[in-house]
């Protein structure tokens, strides 16, 4: 059965090893994930030695297809977030296979 | 930006000390790795979600050589976006 690792799970975590109260936790957890969503959005790069690298990228605009009125549209130009993978941590993963 | 900026934003803006900052960015980062370790899903709502895909090992072949190879099977995380996180970068 595969699990599920959540944003309360990871609140959990720091909770066990701080001295301060679950809600105080949360709030640094949220103020950590706000930070994080800034600097991938301002930096366009965000690297975590060991884990992997965020990085977006600008997608140009192109022509698409309603697939159920085969209406053209034009898809507009957009931002997406991609993750790269550590190789230390791609190994990590692989290395009991 | 790097980990150790991101933990010196962090203790700045939240007005922590430089260790608690590093316990919090060290515990969210392990927790994550950790859990895909085992083959979990991770799911961070806002931000995104982190899932294992499994590949079989196949006999390939190096394509300027022809020579064949076998490629053994692997576990790679995959990351998606989510849906708030997408708004974000889009406006």
């Amino acid at each position: 059965m595969v699990n599920t690792l959540t944003k309360s799970d990871l609140v959990d975590r720091v909770y066990e090893q701080s001295e301060r109260n679950r809600p105080e936790v949360k709030d640094q957890v949220e103020g950590l994930l706000d930070i994080i969503k800034r600097v991938i959005k301002q930096d366009h790069s965000l690297l975590i030695s060991g884990f992997g690298k965020f990085e977006t990228y600008d997608k140009r605009p192109r022509k698409g297809r309603n697939p159920q009125t085969s209406e053209e549209i034009i898809l507009p130009a957009r931002k997406v977030v991609v993750f790269r993978l550590s190789r230390k941590f791609r190994a990590e993963i692989n290395q009991q296979l | 930006m790097n980990r150790s900026e991101l933990i010196k934003r962090l203790a700045d803006e939240r007005d922590i000390p430089m260790e608690e900052a590093t316990e919090i960015v060290s515990i969210f980062f392990d927790s994550m790795k950790e859990a895909l370790q085992n083959g979990d899903r991770v799911e961070i709502r806002g931000f995104g979600s982190f899932k294992i895909k499994k590949y079989e090992g196949y006999q390939g072949r190096n394509p300027k050589t022809g020579d064949p190879v076998q490629v053994s099977p692997k576990r790679l995380p995959f990351f998606r976006a989510g849906k708030e996180l997408k708004e974000y970068l889009n406006n």
